[in-house]
Order: C-alpha cells, then structure tokens, then sequence
C-alpha cells in the first residue's frame, strides 16, 4: 500500500516537473516581440487575408532588406515607384502605416514571423497559456480594492437592536419569574432605555426602506469604470451617448465596445477572460445582461436630457466618483427628499440656454433688480408631475 | 456535565434560546451588497410594463427593446446608401457636401464632440497622440488628422469614415454614437482648427 503511494507521488511529481519544463521551453522559443501586436491588428501568420495579407513564409517570399524598407514606410516605397509595392497597393488599397522601428526590432519580427510559419500551433497555446496566471490574480486584486463600511454600519445597527430586545426580555423574565433585582423601578428604567434605543433602530431601518444607497451588485462583466474614465481618460459620452437626448444615458451596445476591444484583447487587470465575454456576446448576438444600479421607483418621472443637455449637470454629481469605482456603486439616496433638496439649492443657469427663452419675465426680474436669483423650484421643479406622471 | 450546570435553570435556558433564534432572523435581514433592498409600496415601485432594457418573455430574443421591422424608415431619417468599401468611400467623398455653416455655436459643438469622441485616440490637437495610443494601451498609432493624406481628402470621405469606421477596421463605426449634425460639426471643428496650422 506504502509503496503504491509513493510510485503515485514520484509519477506526479515527474509529469508536473515536465509539463514545466515542456513550457518553458515553449515559451522561451515563440514568444511574440511587443512590437508585433502592431502587425497583428491587420495581419495574421498563416490564418489567412484580414485587413492585410497573411504573413505566412513572407521571408522566404521576398528579400530582406526590401522587407525592412516596406515595414518601415510602404507609402515612400510606392511613391517611388517600387513594382511589387504599388502592386500590393492596389491589391488592397489601404496604406500600411509607418513604423518607427530599428533594423534590430524588425528582424526580431521577422524572425517571429519565420519561426511561427513553420510552427503555427505553437504560438496558439502559448497564448493560452499565459492568460491564465494574469486571470486569477487580478479577480483577487479586483474583490479588495472597495472598501465596504456601509454594511458594517448596518451590522452595527443590528447589534443595538439585539441588544435591546435581549434587555427587554431579561427585565421581563426577571420580573415575572426570577426576581433577582429586588426593585421593580430597576427593571422599568432599564426596559425604558432598551425601548428607545429598539425604536430608534427602527425607525433607521424603516427611512433606509425603498433607498438603495450602498447597492453595488455584480455585474455580468467586471467592466471597470476606473480603468476606463481614469486610465484611459474615456469620456462619459462616448459610451452613453444618449445622455443628452434621452431619458436614459443609454448602456453601451457591444459594437461600442468593440470600437476598441477589437484590438484591445487582453485587459490590465483581469487578462483575456473578461473581455472574451464580449466576443461571444457579439457572436451569439445575446445582449449581456447589466444588472441596473440606480433604480427609481416605477412613479417617478426621471430624464437624463433634461438633467444633463439642459440644466447641465454634471454627471458626477448624482452618481458620485465614478471614475475612481471599479463596481459601480449607488452613493446617494435617490430618495425624494434628496431630490428636492438638490431643486431648492440649484441655480439654473440661463446663459446661452436656449430652454429657457420662455422665462423671460424672470429674466426681466433680474435685470431690473426685483430678485437676485432663481431656483429649480420656482420653474417648475416642484411640480407634482415633474416627477410624478 | 457541563452543559447541565450552567443550564440547570430552564428559564435561562429558553431565554437564550430565544435570544438565538432573534439573532438569526434579523442577521438574515441584513443587506448585502448584491441586495438592491424592499421598497414601501411594491406595486408602485415596480414597473408592470417592461422597462426598455428588461428582459422580455413575449419576444423570441428576450429584449423588450425590438429592433424596428427591417425596411422601416424613421421620419426625416435618410438612409446612408454608402456601403463600407473603398468603391463606396470614394463615392461619399464626391457625393455628401457638409451642409453647416461654420459659425461660433457649430465649431463650439464641435469641438465638444471632438473631444468625447474623438480626442482619444487622434490627440487634442489631431496628430494621432491621443491618450490610448500614447499610454500604450492601443497598440496601432491611430492616423495623423493634419498628415497631407487626411488634410486632402473630401469631407464626405471623413463623413464616410466617422459613420461606417475605417476601411483597415481599427477604427469602428461611429454612427450610432454620433448624430449625423455632429458629425458635419465635428469635421467643421477639424478642418478649421487643425489643418491651417500645418500649411
């Protein structure tokens, strides 16, 4: 039995050892020079035409030197008069941009692209290879980035109303059955104090009822706003694009992702894996299904046009630190009161606001000294059907 | 032995029983974060109907939001005839002619949309430097707005390109994001402020 043990250990150890030693091996040989992804957006080696041709045995094909004169910039060789460019060239009719490399990073692509024509397998499961490592570390990097105080608020809020049911009910005990403490008054003080404390508890709870404020769901892809508003300095706009017109800002299409994620395939923190959903959400042509955080009640009217094109403001200043959220999380109440408060503090801003050519008088008030100032609430955002309808 | 000592009494007993089972219950009140929370009146915090981006059992796909019926055309909506060829490109750029004037609130306009849109990847300024390409992050640089082969080309094949992407594909399609207006303003925006500076 002993023995079958250690055979089993020895023979795992052996085969694990190998398969290591059969990557690294892997690895080291076809490992794709940074430079190449620039070529990898328009060409492939041995997968066929994509924008530009297949590269597959384009050494053997066509001399060095003229190979390096045409990466570096195919336009001057057309322009020249260069045959076999100006043949290429009408072929496919785009330009192959210009690419400032040194003869040494060329030949590193070349030899890139020599090794992986005779071996085109190889370079595909290096590829899959790698991605797993950079996966699993960043989901652990992506779970502790948010700290969470709102529940441990909640908890607490708990503990005390725990506390003071527990209270009640001791007092209660002791003064029906046990009697320990001799003087009724201890008992009445004490259940007094634990009734306030309870009631307070619940009237937090109940304020805190149909306001999602701390809701910060998963989402079916773990898009982070952080990595594209702060790192890549994306506007807001270009992905809710609706945001001025509509009632809603409008959730991206995957085309729109796709503007760039056709040729952004592996992401900083969370590799390939969660950038491939996207693909298969654009093959399959089944939406990804975004689980909606800030949810108004179905009685509430709510117009982003309104909001944004009109009274201009700013998106952060409802949603809160968006670009600094890796999940999107609700940080204010949504709740009537805050709405409204926010009305009577706002001032519209009438300067080169076409909506409000029809407040004139207003206007004619201002200039004439009677008012200096209006609020939301005196056009109209304290109308019941603002919101209401 | 222990356990009967200090639970001799029944009463305590039950009392902390009880206490126990109180602890349950609320803690499984508790809110997590995946939990968007109970509403007042549910009937009138939940939509009967289906909200645009919803799922749908009634139709096939399972989104409420359909596509219009294929052929349909919205009002005072012209379809873009042009197809995503070089053939199709050329004809834009002898076709559409910008039909904007270029006046103060145009270039404003677009030079917003420039910069949501645009900026990017072609830079501020429109020397293919924008914020992706210089981090990185995109690996192809994105085309010179002010190189003389841009600076040359008809509107309408700028138009072209904006609306239906570009032919090598690097850059996709802008056309849903980008009303048609702001995509004259934008080329507006582009031809006034970036190429003089280069002649």
């Amino acid at each position: 039995m002993k023995e079958k043990i250690r055979f089993l250990i020895t023979n795992l150890l052996s085969t694990i050892l190998l398969v290591f030693a059969i990557q690294f091996f892997v690895q080291s040989q076809t490992n794709a020079p940074e430079q190449y992804k620039v070529c990898a957006a328009c060409h492939t080696i041995g997968e066929g035409k994509l924008i530009g041709p297949d590269l597959k045995g384009i050494t053997e094909k066509r001399d060095e030197a003229w190979l390096i004169d045409f990466i570096r910039s195919s336009q001057t060789m057309i322009k020249n008069g260069d045959e076999e460019a100006v043949k290429l060239f009408d072929e496919y009719k785009i330009p192959m941009p210009d690419n400032k490399m040194t003869d040494e990073e060329i030949k590193e692509i070349l030899t890139f692209i020599r090794n992986s024509s005779k071996e085109p397998v190889l370079a595909d499961k290096t590829e899959s290879q790698s991605v797993v490592p950079a996966s699993s570390t960043s989901e652990t990097v992506l779970e502790d980035f948010m700290p969470y105080q709102l529940a441990k608020s909640r908890l607490r809020l708990n503990i005390k109303f725990l506390i003071s049911i527990l209270l009640i009910l001791l007092m209660l005990i002791d003064l029906i059955f046990t009697r320990f403490i001799k003087f009724r008054i201890i008992h009445i003080v004490i259940i007094l104090v634990a009734l306030t404390l309870g009631v307070q508890v619940v009237v937090a709870k109940a304020i805190g009822l149909g306001r999602q404020e701390g809701y910060e769901p998963d989402q079916p892809i773990k898009f982070s706003h952080k990595v594209h508003v702060t790192g890549n300095k994306i506007d807001c706009k270009y992905c809710h694009s609706t945001v001025e017109e509509s009632r809603y800002a409008g959730i991206p299409s995957t085309s729109v992702c796709l503007n760039c994620h056709h040729v952004v395939r592996e992401g900083q923190h969370t590799g390939t894996t969660e950038i491939n959903k996207i693909y298969e959400a654009f093959e399959s042509q089944k939406p990804i299904e975004w689980v909606k955080v800030h949810n108004l009640p179905d009685h509430v009217f709510f117009s982003h046009a309104q909001h944004v094109a009109v009274g201009k403001v700013d998106c952060n200043h409802c949603h809160g630190e968006v670009e600094n959220m890796d999940r999107i999380r609700q940080v204010n109440s949504l709740s009537m009161g805050w709405c409204i408060n926010c009305h009577r503090n706002t001032e519209v801003q009438f300067k080169s606001n076409e909506y409000y050519t029809s407040f004139m008088k207003l206007h004619d008030d201002i200039k004439s000294g009677k008012i200096s100032k209006v609020t939301v609430d005196q056009v109209g955002g304290n109308n019941c059907q603002a919101c209401h309808n | 032995m222990i356990f009967k000592t200090y639970f001799s009494n029944r009463i305590t007993f039950k009392a902390l029983a009880a206490a126990a089972f109180i602890l349950i219950v609320l803690s499984s009140c508790d809110r997590d974060r995946n939990n968007p929370g109970y509403a007042y009146f549910p009937d009138m915090a939940y939509s009967e109907a289906y909200e645009p981006y919803s799922v749908n059992p009634f139709f096939k796909d399972g989104k409420s939001m359909q596509d219009p019926a294929i052929g349909s055309i919205p009002r005072g909506h012209i379809p873009y005839q042009y197809p995503k060829t070089y053939e199709g490109q050329v004809q834009a750029g002898i076709d559409l002619i910008n039909p904007l004037l270029k006046n103060e609130a145009n270039l404003s306009r677009g030079k917003d949309g420039y910069e949501i849109f645009c900026a990017v990847c072609h830079g501020e300024q429109g020397k293919g430097d924008g914020e992706l390409y210089t981090s990185k992050k995109f690996p192809v640089q994105p085309t010179s707005l002010v190189s003389d082969r841009i600076v040359n080309k008809p509107e309408g094949e700028i138009f072209h390109i904006i609306t239906m992407g570009s032919l090598s594909n690097l850059m996709g399609a802008h056309g849903s994001q980008i009303k048609v207006e702001d995509r004259w303003k934008i080329i507006l925006y582009m031809r006034n402020n970036f190429s003089e500076k280069v002649n």
